[in-house]
């Protein structure tokens, strides 16, 4: 098996197929976001051991719903994903989407139920790490507990991060601030930081961002106008970073 | 003298009826227990009947089903406060905070096998110590721990708080604590004066605890409390008027005052205060005064017990209902009857029993690590201690007693059974702090700030102290 970490420098060997579920977490091109960055590689043999690799899943599937029991948590591999909570009245709310290489499943950890469900956006494949056997390879591997509740900190984090920015500004800023997110995202897992598709469509970007799709619509072409996106259909090219931040009312 | 600023300042001894309330504080100071339990955690005993908790716990019943209260405590802190009473340790050893996860897992295993995994925790609280000397994973771990066994809720009217320290959080520190299931936080402020901060080892400028707050808030955040301490040195009326200006510019929903109990024999930690710069005992009742004054006419209403709340708070409505509760963390909703509590030192108040865990970490792992429950205290409430509970617990929380109620609920006459208390009450009612009619007992505005002196009458220990180990100097009252 050849381990390549995160040590070895920022180039990291990529595996021709990213839909290829016999890959494995030594070879895995997400694992320096994935992974404990500081285990041993005898240590993620293991690991890899208890993890397993669905067959891609389809648009539309569920990979848990809310009120399930919280048994595993995911790492997205590919595709993407869409968290979102029933309402009282039986609408949707969408709560996150969900990239390769990030987390998903943790909002289940403070009263072990899934406090959303999740769905593939598009084509998916997902990597499971069911927590029994994790809780039993921890007692062998102290180290692999510490930095996976590490990691599942950091994605809580940034979770809660996000949701605060997007509940008190104003449209511009939100439709800003998920350009942005994507975009630092996008480059954390070395694509392009400026040009990538949307996995979702925009009425589930107005759910997320609680606005309406024609006001989604409306900042997208005023993005156009300003020459800070180019936006075709789902297609996204941040011409202008600066602006965009500017516009998302953060600053570098 | 920092902070002084001319305009504003009012000299608290000015009108008449501060001058009045001044007088009356004066004539009430004295010593007495906080009531966060009856019986006191002093009168609690090593030969307290384990057996018969253990037999209760192992009936089924409606207990096994009722909604419980968890508290957590995790003693450590990076640094020493000076004026802390508190059963803490203060250390930055790498892997302390590890090892005390690891034996607060197996309490957790052991406790909750025993008390079942049924019961809706509606409320929780993680107290220290310093909480957030844990790093974040150790914090998520944590969580994820007490999630695996007990049955935690997601519903918006839990009540889960943490106490914080300004200086030793990071930001994004409080995302997380959202994400993993707090809706509450407290901030131990305890003073905003840079020469009070400095004397009690804990610097903390407005400057830090201003973002901390915005970001509190930014994350709605249910509740927002603040801890106060009047009493420590370098304290004046004038240090006191700026630290309660910025108090308010940040409007907690919540104030807890705590009057600072100088005992340096008891406490090692409070040797390294300078005597000379306490406030003196005049001084002192007059930042009581000051507080108490200065935050309800900025809008707080007065609770009792030095607890201050804004009107929109939910303990501002559930005093009104006759909703509160206190317990081992103060005031609070009554959501639970039972508190379990967890971690080194920590008090449980469980049906008809109060249990304490050993205080001593090393003990207290080596009880965990046979494989004990770790309660080296406790003591079973007798008909006569509920009586008297549920008396001093209505004035505190009530601030009224229902005397029908009383003889109905115990199968007594109040006025025979209370001759003596009654009459011991009678000075008190002569100054306007408590109203007594053959229906019920009637705290006063006036006698708000007199809780404790009206309840001691009522407690059977300060005459005739049971617990094993010596009876307690108390702090004084006022």
């Amino acid at each position: 098996m050849t381990v390549r970490l995160a040590d070895t420098g920022d180039r990291i060997v990529l595996k021709p197929c990213i839909h290829d579920y016999q890959v494995n977490c030594g070879n895995c091109r997400l694992n320096s976001i994935c992974l404990p960055l500081a285990l041993e590689s005898d240590d993620i043999e293991q690991l890899d051991n208890i993890i397993e690799r669905s067959k891609p899943m389809q648009k539309g599937q569920h990979l848990y719903r809310e009120g399930d029991g919280f048994k595993s948590v995911f790492a997205v591999r590919s595709g993407a994903m869409k968290a979102y909570k029933t309402t009282d009245d039986g609408r949707e709310q969408v709560t996150g989407f969900y990239f390769p290489g990030e987390i998903l499943g943790m909002d289940g950890i403070s009263n072990n139920l899934h406090a959303s469900s999740a769905k593939a956006l598009e084509t998916a494949a997902v990597c499971e790490i069911p927590f029994s056997s994790l809780e039993k390879l921890s007692a062998m591997m102290p180290s692999l507990q510490r930095h996976f509740f590490q990691l599942m900190s950091r994605e809580i984090t940034e979770d809660q991060q996000l949701i605060t920015l997007l509940s008190k500004n104003s449209a511009d800023e939100r439709v800003a601030s998920l350009m942005l997110s994507i975009s630092a995202r996008n480059s954390k897992r070395k694509l392009s930081a400026t040009q990538f598709r949307l996995p979702m469509s925009r009425v589930d970007i107005g759910n997320y961002l609680g606005l309406t799709v024609e006001t989604v619509s409306r900042v997208f072409s005023r993005m156009q106008k300003l020459e800070i996106l180019q936006v075709d259909n789902k297609e996204i090219k941040i011409l202008d970073i600066p602006g965009l931040q500017k516009m998302a009312n953060v600053t570098a | 003298m920092t902070s002084i600023l001319p305009s504003m300042a009012v000299d608290p001894e000015s009108s008449p009826s501060h001058q009045a309330d001044l007088e009356l504080a004066a004539r009430y100071a004295c010593e007495g227990p906080r009531y966060t339990s009856y019986p006191t955690a002093p009168q609690f005993r090593q030969d307290f009947p384990l057996d018969q908790y253990l037999a209760w716990q192992q009936r089924e019943g409606d207990h096994k089903r009722a909604p419980l209260s968890l508290y957590l405590h995790l003693p450590f802190c990076k640094d020493i406060c000076y004026y802390c009473g508190c059963n803490k340790i203060v250390t930055r050893k790498k892997g302390v905070a590890r090892q005390y996860l690891d034996h607060l897992q197996r309490e957790i295993e052991q406790q909750s096998r025993l008390v079942g995994g049924q019961r809706p925790i509606t409320q929780m609280h993680w107290g220290g110590g310093t909480p957030t000397y844990l790093d974040n994973a150790q914090l998520t771990e944590l969580m994820h721990m007490l999630a695996s066994h007990f049955r935690l809720l997601d519903k918006d009217y839990r009540e889960y708080s943490i106490e914080i320290d300004p200086r030793t959080i990071d930001l994004g520190t409080i995302a997380l604590l959202k994400g993993i299931g707090f809706n509450r936080i407290s901030l131990g402020i305890q003073d905003f004066d840079p020469l009070v901060q400095q004397a009690v080892n804990r610097v903390q400028p407005y400057e830090v605890v201003a973002p901390l707050v915005d970001k509190i808030r930014s994350h709605h955040f249910r509740s927002l409390s603040f801890d106060l301490i009047y009493g420590l040195p370098n304290q004046d009326r004038y240090t006191m008027q700026e630290t309660l200006r910025q108090v308010n510019s940040l409007r907690p929903d919540r104030i807890a005052c705590y009057n600072y109990a100088h005992l340096p024999e008891r406490f090692s930690s409070q040797r390294a205060i300078d005597r000379l710069a306490l406030p003196s005992p005049q001084e002192k009742l007059l930042l009581q005064q000051m507080i108490s004054h200065t935050l309800q006419d900025a809008g707080y209403l007065y609770i009792g017990m030095d607890h201050y709340v804004l009107p929109e708070d939910e303990l501002a409505r559930a005093l009104q209902e006759g909703r509160l509760q206190r317990n081992f963390q103060g005031y609070s909703l009554h959501m639970a009857d039972d508190l379990l509590g967890l971690g080194v030192s920590a008090i449980s108040q469980m049906g008809d029993f109060y249990l304490q865990n050993e205080r001593e970490l090393e003990a207290y792992y080596r009880l965990v690590e046979s494989g004990k429950l770790p309660f080296t205290r406790g003591c079973k409430v007798n008909t006569e201690d509920k009586l008297r509970r549920h008396i001093i617990m209505s004035l505190i929380c009530d601030l009224r007693l229902d005397i029908g109620d009383c003889n109905r609920q115990f199968g007594i006459d109040f006025g025979t059974r209370f001759q003596q208390e009654l009459a011991a009450l009678e000075p008190m009612v002569r100054d306007g702090l408590l109203e007594i009619s053959e229906q019920e007992l009637v705290v006063s505005q006036r006698g708000r700030p007199f809780l404790r002196n009206l309840c001691m009458p009522f407690d059977a220990y300060l005459k005739a102290h049971r617990g094993d180990q010596p009876a307690p100097s108390f702090s004084a009252t006022i």
